[in-house]
């Protein structure tokens, strides 16, 4: 079977489960008894198990095998959870990260059989004493109940259909075609159970009519079926025929069917009435829930009831999705920034020709909205929540504490923050880089801790939300803080700063210096951090996203850093304004307000131009002198300024001209034009002129 | 002006015979800058487009005039009188931008004051200058080729690239 096709979502899949993996084992070290846990681990190593071997990754589908053995255990309660057996899972799971990883890279698994942990995972059942008949009763057991499942002879009279599906079954039959019912069992050892069942389907689609399944369709398709599943179709082939249709089918181990008799077929609201009268008729009214939960009841034989019961705590309401080719969203992004540019071009074309009527005017305005809508849309395409990259480092944690000796509490807050696809996948690294350095330098040992009255376990928190047109993920610990003296003499001593420039740095320019590279002011190099190689990568990662990266720090209470990411990264709303006869773009984003103010209010503090607005007395910049031009303001005894806030800075702006809010599609300059810092890039504006955008962050 | 853009002519022999001189001949596009002509290789020449409104960026070198608008993209634009040392440009009628596309910078605009025609010359009569000390110009320069009796410069492009601006 060639298997290379579904390489990429077994890949994808497989990380999934690891993930959750990683994540469930987490929560059972906290919470060995919760059986929800168990159920969900059992699962995810099944469906892993199942997948490897399919794909034929034998090492990978032995391990995971042995896995679910303890699992089992777990699961069934004959092994109690100990906190050793936590870390060889987890070491077991690093193993299968690392199958994948090859798997990724190189197609293939490698050749490591990782012996010792399956003698680990082995000892643990031995203890039980139990390993032989491990896999006999797990095994058993589900045997048993498909035998009791299938024992009913005729399944198609067991179904319980509605109006509808009654309807069109007796017409057929009325009209002489016949109905028939056909009962499909799947291998038992079969793993793909989902996609045997579709190609069945479709083999009977192909010669008759399918008019009921049993499951439905989304079951088959979910695999919510044990071993055989019904179907009634109407045909004008032979029984025979579509028997062999499903039975060409490789992997099914049986077909049966029957030409019904469509008066003998039930309606699901007749059922209810015949088995449970009196419920029926308490539940009349409600007859529309009926068919859902009839077909629960009807196929109840045996221990399926138990077994439906089973599943439904730990299911988890999926949202469908479609994989989508990145690439294939880019050029979609960019077609909807040139129609903006079109747009544009038609919205000055109108505000610039006489005589236009207003009909013309409306249509602007509803490509407008369009075109601001399909853009939305786009962008939130392309935004997932960064869960899938944080979700690693509750256990990064756990494996940091026992590296560092140190106690450590972590708390995580707004996972589900959306960040474009690009920006989620490169952010984890800064993040862990952040995460280990708090562990590692900013959580102080239990003596010092105690010494200071703070609780043994040191706390580390992980909080991601959204802030206006930013996001915001702060790494905060309750840790020793930044010791800005340290730094200072680390400065000195590595040569990077004078004594004398150390003197004359503001504490916020000595706490900067962490930034730069190859400094690093951990006494002793540790295996986690320290290696002088970190935080310069970090605001270079950060930077290269377009982002920033801060620390606020107090010594002996904690540090936070906070790194903020723009949301949108090819198309934003801007302010367009004028200074020195060129126009130039603000990003709406970081403007709070637009202020008239009198000149006879600007104040000067330390040779600076400042304003009182409302009580804050905020810094102006003359941005005639920033890009170095003379200013023709409108009013001689007044300035325009735009007041714009990057975290707790402001500053006003001043600008020559207001022109108008308008949204712009972000263009670089190109390699050639490098070294402009406080310009982001260019746009081009309905006439085709090209006006620079003002990153304000820069300016503050 | 796609036309233009022709590959350089390689005449090779035709056997293999390593002893015969292999004459290779290039186009190049003839500029004129102030009395001047130049020749720039048509190899590296994306397009040839007329003056347009450039917008300047703040604080940079002044021989980066700024930025234009090359069918949606954004493309900077170099003064080459600036860039070798001659007077700032006077746009006229006659004023074009040449778009030359560069390895490792992208595509880049440069202002001449005159396309002329497009000549071709065998390798042969190219004579290499040397970059040593022949004074500031000469360092723009990779050789001198004749045409018809006339002398045409041929523009070193390397010396557009960056330094700092």
């Amino acid at each position: 079977m060639d298997v290379s096709q579904y390489l990429e979502i077994f890949l994808d899949e497989t990380n999934e489960h690891l993930q959750n993996l990683n994540t469930q084992i987490l929560e059972l070290e906290q919470d060995p008894e919760n059986s929800d846990t168990v159920n969900e681990i059992f699962r995810a190593a099944h469906s892993l198990k199942g997948m490897a071997g399919t794909m034929g990754y034998k090492r990978m589908q032995n391990l995971t095998h042995d896995m679910e053995n303890v699992f089992f255990f777990f699961f069934n309660g004959n092994i109690k959870v100990q906190p050793e057996m936590i870390d060889v899972l987890f070491q077991c799971l690093d193993a299968l990260q690392e199958y994948t990883d090859n798997i990724k890279n190189t197609a293939d698994e490698g050749t490591n059989d990782n012996e010792p942990l399956i003698r680990q995972l082995n000892d643990i059942l031995n203890n039980k004493g139990a390993t032989s008949e491990a896999a006999a009763p797990a095994q058993a057991a589900p045997a048993a109940e498909k035998a009791e499942e299938s024992s009913s002879d005729e399944p198609w009279y067991d179904i319980n259909y509605d109006e509808s599906q009654i309807s069109v079954l007796s017409e057929a039959a009325k009209q002489g075609r016949k109905v028939y019912g056909i009962n499909v069992t799947v291998d038992p050892s079969c793993v793909l159970k989902a996609a045997r069942a579709f190609l069945v389907v479709k083999a009977i689609e192909e010669k008759g009519e399918l008019i009921v399944s049993n499951p439905n369709s989304q079951d088959l398709e979910d695999e919510k079926f044990e071993n055989d599943f019904t179907l009634i179709v109407i045909s004008e082939e032979s029984l025979e025929n579509l028997i062999a249709a499903a039975k060409s089918v490789s992997e099914i181990s049986d077909a049966v069917g029957k030409e019904l008799d469509v008066t003998k077929l039930h309606s699901a609201e007749a059922e209810g009435e015949a088995e449970e009268a009196p419920a029926a008729q308490t539940t009349a009214p409600a007859a529309s829930e009926a068919p859902k939960a009839a077909p629960a009841a009807a196929p109840a034989q045996g221990a399926a009831p138990a077994k439906a019961a089973d599943k439904k705590p730990g299911k988890v309401a999926v949202k469908q999705t479609v994989r989508v080719d990145i690439e294939k969203l880019d050029s979609l992004m960019n077609l909807v920034s040139e129609l903006i540019t079109a747009k544009n071009s038609l919205v000055s074309a109108s505000s610039s020709s006489e005589g236009n009527n207003s009909s013309f005017n409306e249509q602007i305005e509803y490509l407008e909205s369009v075109t601001s809508n399909l853009h939305e849309s786009v962008m939130k395409v392309r935004m997932v929540p960064i869960e899938s990259t944080v979700n690693k480092f509750p256990r990064m944690i756990r494996d940091l504490q026992k590296q560092l000796g140190k106690k450590l509490d972590f708390y995580m807050s707004g996972e589900e923050t959306e960040l474009d696809r690009t920006v989620v996948d490169q952010i984890g690294d800064p993040i862990m880089h952040l995460l280990r350095n708090s562990a590692d330098h900013g959580i102080e040992s239990a003596e010092i801790r105690a010494q200071r009255g703070k609780p043994e376990a040191g706390s580390i928190w992980l909080d991601a939300y959204q802030d206006g047109n930013n996001v915001i993920i702060e790494v905060r610990d309750d840790g020793n803080g930044i010791d800005i003296e340290a730094v200072r003499a680390k400065g000195i001593e590595r040569g990077v700063i004078t004594p004398e420039q150390a003197a004359a740095m503001s504490d916020k320019e000595v706490i900067n210096l962490l930034f730069t590279a190859g400094f690093s002011t951990a006494k002793k190099v540790t295996d986690v951090s320290g290696r002088g190689v970190g935080l310069d990568v970090v605001k270079s990662m950060i930077e290269s996203l377009s982002g920033e990266v801060e620390v606020k720090s107090e010594l002996g209470v904690g540090s936070t850093w906070t790194i903020r990411l723009p949301l949108t990264l090819a198309i934003i709303q801007a302010l367009m304004v004028v200074v020195g006869g060129e126009k130039y773009a603000i990003s709406l984003g970081s403007i709070q307000t637009i202020e008239t103010i009198e000149k006879s209010d600007i104040k000067l503090v330390q040779n600076e131009e400042v304003i009182n607005l409302r009580g804050t007395v905020i810094p102006l910049i003359r941005l005639n002198e920033v890009i170095g031009t003379e200013s023709h303001p409108i009013d001689e005894n007044s300035l325009i300024a735009v007041i714009v806030k990057k975290g707790d800075k402001m500053a006003g702006l001043v600008i020559d001209e207001l022109i108008g809010q308008q949204e712009i599609v972000i263009k670089p300059l190109g390699k050639y034009v490098k070294h402009v810092k406080f310009i982001t890039g260019a746009t081009i504006l309905g006439d085709g002129e090209v006006a620079l955008i003002f990153d304000a962050n820069t300016l503050l | 002006m796609d036309q233009l853009s022709t590959n350089n002519n390689l005449n090779l022999p035709e056997d293999g015979d390593e002893t015969k001189i292999v004459d290779v001949t290039f186009q190049y596009i003839v500029i004129r800058l102030g009395e001047e002509q130049y020749g720039i290789d048509i190899s590296y020449v994306n397009n040839i487009v007329r003056m347009q409104r450039i917008t300047r960026i703040p604080k940079v070198a002044p021989y980066l005039k700024g930025v234009i608008n090359l069918r949606g993209e954004i493309l900077p634009v170099v003064s080459l009188r600036l860039k070798m040392g001659l007077d700032e440009d006077v746009f006229d009628k006659a004023t074009r931008i040449i778009i030359l596309k560069t390895e490792n910078e992208g595509q880049i605009g440069i202002i001449v004051d005159e396309v002329k025609e497009v000549v071709t010359l065998s390798e042969k009569s190219i004579e290499k200058v040397s970059h040593d000390n022949k004074g500031e110009k000469a360092n723009f320069l990779s050789g001198v080729g004749k045409n018809n009796g006339e002398l045409i410069s041929i523009l070193d492009l390397n010396m557009i690239s960056l330094e700092d601006n």
